[in-house]
This record gives C-alpha cells, structure tokens and sequence, in this order.
C-alpha cells in the first residue's frame, strides 16, 4: 500500500512499529489482567499458614490442587460441568429453531424489531434478571400460588435453592448468547441452497441435515462456545437460586477467598475451574473433529479418473 | 421471501412454519416473562419484595428519594460511561492495528484477548481485587486522585478490560471485511496519512464503533461480579447495592428501579437507532448493529 508515498516520506523518519496502535490496549490487558492473573498462578502453589493469614508463599507445592479436588470439593465441579453441558445443550435446543424461524420464516421487515425484541430482557441487569427467577420460582411466588390456587399443587413449590433453579437460570441468562451468533449464520444462508436441494429431490429432512446444518456449523459453533465458557464460571446464578444444593466451582471459588480466606486453595480452584474449561472444550472439539470426518469419509465418491486409477 | 413462496406449496412444509412460529412465541413469552415479573413487583407496596401487600407507588417513590440509591445508579452511569470511552479507544486502535497491520505480533496478541474471554470473571475479580490492594497508588485509599475517587477508577480499569477485548474484536471484524483498497486510493490521491484515517477508516469503521461503545457501555452496567469484588463503600454501583439487598432482605424499589432504568435504556437504545436509521439503515441492519456488532 502507497509504496510511492510511504516510502519516499518514511526513508529518513524513523517508522513506528506496526503493533504501536495496539500498545495501549495490550499494556492495558498486561496491567490489569496478565500480571493480576499470573499472581493467582503463584499464590495457588502456596498455602494457608494460619488462621489470621490467608497466604503463605515461602514453601511451594502442588498440594492445593489435590486438596481442591478432594471428594467435596469434586462434586462441586462435576455438578458444575453437568449444569453447564446441559445447560449449553438445552440453549441450543432452544435457540437454534428459534433463530432458524427468525431468519428464514420471519418477511424482513419483522425481522429487525423482532431481533430487536430478543435483547430487550438483557437491557435489564444480568442480577435483576436473576432475582426476577428468583421471585418465579419462590414457594410464595406467583408460579406456586397459582399452581396451588388451580389445584395442580396442593403444597407451595419447592424449586428454588435446588439444581433445577439454577438449570432455569442459567438457559435464561445465556439464552442470547446462542440466538445472535445462530441468527447471524442462519440469516447469511441464501434461500437457493435449500430450494437448490429440494429441487435435487432432497427431503426437508435430508435438506435440513445436509445443507443448513452444516452451512450452521460455524454458528453453533460460537454459541456453544458463548454459553459454555461464561456459564460454567458462573457466580450469580447459584448464589441467588442455588442455595447449598446448587452449587456451581465458581462460587466455590469466590467463598475460599472471602468467608474461606484460604487464598492458597482458592486459586487453585480457580485453576482447576480454567482447566476444567479448556480442557471440556479440547475433548467436545475433538470428538466433533472425529465425527466430522468419520462422516466425510462415508459420504465420500470416489470417482474413477480418465486413467482409470481410482483416487 | 423465496422460502415462504416455496413454504405455501406443501401443507406439511406449512405445519412446519406453525411450529416454528408457536415456538417462537414460547420463547419471547420465556424472555419475556422474567422482565414482566420486575414490571408488576414494581408496584408492590409491601416493605418486602416477595410479599404481595398492595398496588402502589411506594416503591418508585422510595426509590427515587433513596440517596443510597441515587449514588448507586450515579456510579454505575459514570462507570459505564467511562468504560465505554476507554474501551472504544483502546479496542478500535487495536482493532485497526490487527486488521491493517498484522504480522507475527497479531497471535500473540489474539491470544491475550482469547485469554481474557476465557476466563471465569470470577477469576479476574479475586485477581483484581488482590492486585489493587497491592499495588495500591491511584488504586488504593492513600493517595488522592484528581477528579475521580479511587473507588471509580478500579471499576474503570476492571470493566475497560472485557470490553476492550470485545470492541477490538468487532472493529477489527468490520475492517477485515473491507478491503484496503479507499485507503490505498486516498493515498495514491496524496491523502495524509491523519486525513486517510478520518475520513477514509473512522465512516467505514463506525458502525463497529458505535455497536462497541454500547456494547462496552451495557457490560459495565450489567457487570456484577468485577464490581461486586473491587468496588469500595461510596462508590458502589447499582448491581452491587441489590446484590448486598438479595443476600439481606430484596424490597420493591429494586424493581421500581429496575423498571425506571430498562426504560432510560430503551429510550437511549431508540435514540441510537433513530440516528443510525436517519443515516440510512435499514431496521434490519439497526438491529443487527445494536446486537450483534454490524
């Protein structure tokens, strides 16, 4: 670009570096975020010397990640993988033939408002919307009064400090984070593809699972991705309507620190939650790789060439 | 268009569409329901929130002569509005620089961001918290800052942080998308190089712009957790106020509350694309902009 004029005018300036733009922006990402983050990396080999100090470095070990995976802790973790996989799921569930109706059934002049209408519930804060389930799902609430009232129960309802409210919660606050990246797919898929495939004597099943779905995938892709990483760290959820039986690693995490004061073990908890993020991630990533082409290769023609070799 | 066409030939294809369209309103009616919820326990007069004792105006009134309150939402606006500002920056210099300038640095830099949005917020607020109390400074109660209180700038900091990492993603989507060639023509044209960027890069990167700014300035607002850790008695923002009210006793004006700012936001949110539409947009694209990042 502009070779004439860059470089006649840059021969004797000295040029900046091409990420000098990006500076700011990475020492603001190093300051408050690598350096802070790196920190809870080292205090998680530490310990708790006493009662009065929450950390100790002097002595370094990996014991804290043994003792953040001891059986008590080990169940808050599974529990929080279990919500967080079906959780992920049921967005998708929910999601996909929500944006599929939006993009391909909705004439474009509804499209806009409704979209529009979709991220109205997010203006209202994450903790507001929380505490609004919290309202729904209470024994004193309107869903158990009315239940009561109309027979289907004869005792108030008991769902809130459970598993099943915090699974609730948390499809309901993630729940946009699959629409808009499946809409954004779905809406880019030009119509012909799927009236090309019907023309081709495709069923509507058949056009579904071999032209949408896969054109789809980046966009189910980056939901799942959306929803998986942020819900399975997160804090709110559980603390409002999880109670002690809903507990998910996150808030785990934030109690050894604050009522725990056990830094050392916090961190690595902590460790262990990103661990636990990634390494899901790694395997779902995978065992998609592997079906994905265990299903190219069965689908695959081979077709004979001039020469008669087979390819 | 097309599709609905093709739609009308087969009943079954027509069943199809029904079904779609039943669950689509499920869905708005399960979005829906929640905000419904606050909107109606807004207008509880009882002195707790889950106690139904009347229809009345207590709770907006409370709510709004509440000085606790008051600072609160103060202090999350201004928040919010900074962070935006130091994001936009931030993120679009950044986002120019990975478009336009890559190299070797861009892996090592878009690993940071992934990083970043990787990590359990949780995480990144015990970490904050930890290292504002240690590096004390401007962070820290000892010195005096000018302008804001200490409390404002580890909020500043902490919230700028994702937001950053977001908008630097959108601009730099946006700019990918558009080849080089404006730019390269202003230049052949003997274009500054400051009058290429302000009127060649700044109108095509503005709609990513834009949906970052308020994108940036929705996630300080919706933010609890990083607040909820690193913010300071005084300079408490909105989310951790009902937060301390949900661990205590939750009262109506926390949905009277609620209720007046979702309408602020509507009304900030219909402003934006009144302009982006007079700029001609079409609906569609406004609200692909607003959501969506363009």
């Amino acid at each position: 670009m502009a070779t004439v004029a860059g470089s006649a005018r840059g021969a004797r300036k000295i040029r900046a570096p091409r990420f000098a733009l990006a500076i700011p922006a990475w020492t603001w990402f190093v300051l408050f975020f690598l350096v802070p983050v790196l920190w809870i990396v080292y205090y998680s080999f530490g310990y708790k010397p006493d009662i009065f100090s929450p950390i100790a470095t002097d002595k370094l070990s990996l014991a804290r990640y043994k003792e953040g995976l001891s059986s008590s802790f080990l169940h808050v973790f599974s529990q929080t993988l279990q919500i967080s996989i079906i959780g992920t799921l049921l967005c998708l569930l929910i999601g996909f033939p929500f944006a599929y109706w939006l993009a391909t059934r909705v004439s474009a002049r509804w499209r806009g408002v409704l979209l529009g209408l979709v991220i109205v519930p997010f203006f209202v804060n994450f903790l507001i919307r929380t505490v609004a389930w919290l309202i729904i799902l209470a024994p004193n609430g309107p869903v158990s009064t009315l239940m009561q009232r109309w027979g289907l129960r004869s005792e108030p309802l008991h769902l809130l400090d459970t598993r099943a409210a915090v699974q609730i919660g948390v499809v309901y606050n993630y729940l946009a984070l699959m629409i808009f990246p499946l809409f954004v797919t779905l809406d880019r898929l030009d119509p012909a593809m799927r009236e090309a495939s019907k023309d081709l004597g495709a069923s509507r099943w058949g056009t579904f699972r071999q032209v949408t779905l896969p054109l789809a995938s980046t966009g189910i892709i980056a939901g799942l991705l959306l929803v998986f990483i942020p819900l399975t760290g997160d804090y709110i959820t559980p603390l409002v309507l999880g109670g002690a039986k809903g507990n998910m690693a996150g808030a785990m995490v934030a109690s050894q620190f604050v009522a725990g004061q056990n830094w050392a073990l916090g961190a690595a908890q902590a460790m262990i939650l990103i661990f636990l993020i990634l390494g899901t991630i790694t395997v779902f990533a995978l065992v998609g790789l592997a079906i994905r082409s265990i299903a190219r290769s069965r689908r695959a023609i081979v077709l004979p060439t001039a020469a008669g070799h087979t390819a | 268009m097309s599709s609905a066409a093709v739609g009308r030939a087969t009943p079954a294809r027509d069943r199809v569409t029904l079904a779609l369209r039943v669950w689509g309103v499920l869905v708005y009616a399960f979005l829906f329901l929640p905000i419904v919820v606050i909107v109606i326990y807004s207008f509880n007069n009882g002195r707790a929130m889950l106690v139904w004792t009347g229809v009345g105006l207590d709770g907006y009134r409370t709510g709004i002569t509440d000085p606790t309150i008051q600072n609160a939402v103060k202090t999350s606006v201004v928040a919010a509005a900074g962070t935006s500002v130091i994001a936009t920056i931030l993120g679009s210099l950044a986002g120019i620089a990975l478009a336009r300038r890559s190299g070797k640095w861009t892996i090592g830099f878009l690993a940071l961001v992934f990083l970043i949005l990787v990590t359990p917020e949780i995480v990144v607020a015990i970490a904050l918290l930890i290292w504002y109390v240690r590096i004390k400074g401007p962070f820290g109660p000892g010195m005096t800052t000018p302008v804001v209180s200490y409390g404002m700038l580890r909020l500043w900091a902490g919230h700028a942080l994702f937001a950053t990492a977001v908008v630097t993603l959108i601009v730099r989507a946006r700019l990918a998308g558009l080849e080089e060639t404006f730019e390269e023509a202003a230049a052949d044209l003997y274009a500054t190089p400051w009058r290429r960027f302000t009127q060649i890069t700044l109108p095509l990167m503005m709609p990513a712009v834009l949906a970052g700014a308020l994108l940036a300035f929705t996630f300080s607002l919706d933010d609890t957790i990083i607040s909820s850790f690193v913010s300071v008695a005084g300079a408490s923002p909105w989310p951790v106020y009902v937060f301390s009210a949900v661990r205590n006793v939750l009262r109506p004006e926390i949905a009277s509350v609620s209720t007046l700012l979702l309408l602020l936001t509507l009304f900030a949110i219909v402003c934006v694309a009144v302009v982006l539409r007079n700029s001609g947009q079409s609906t569609e694209d406004v609200a692909k902009t607003i959501t969506v990042g363009g």
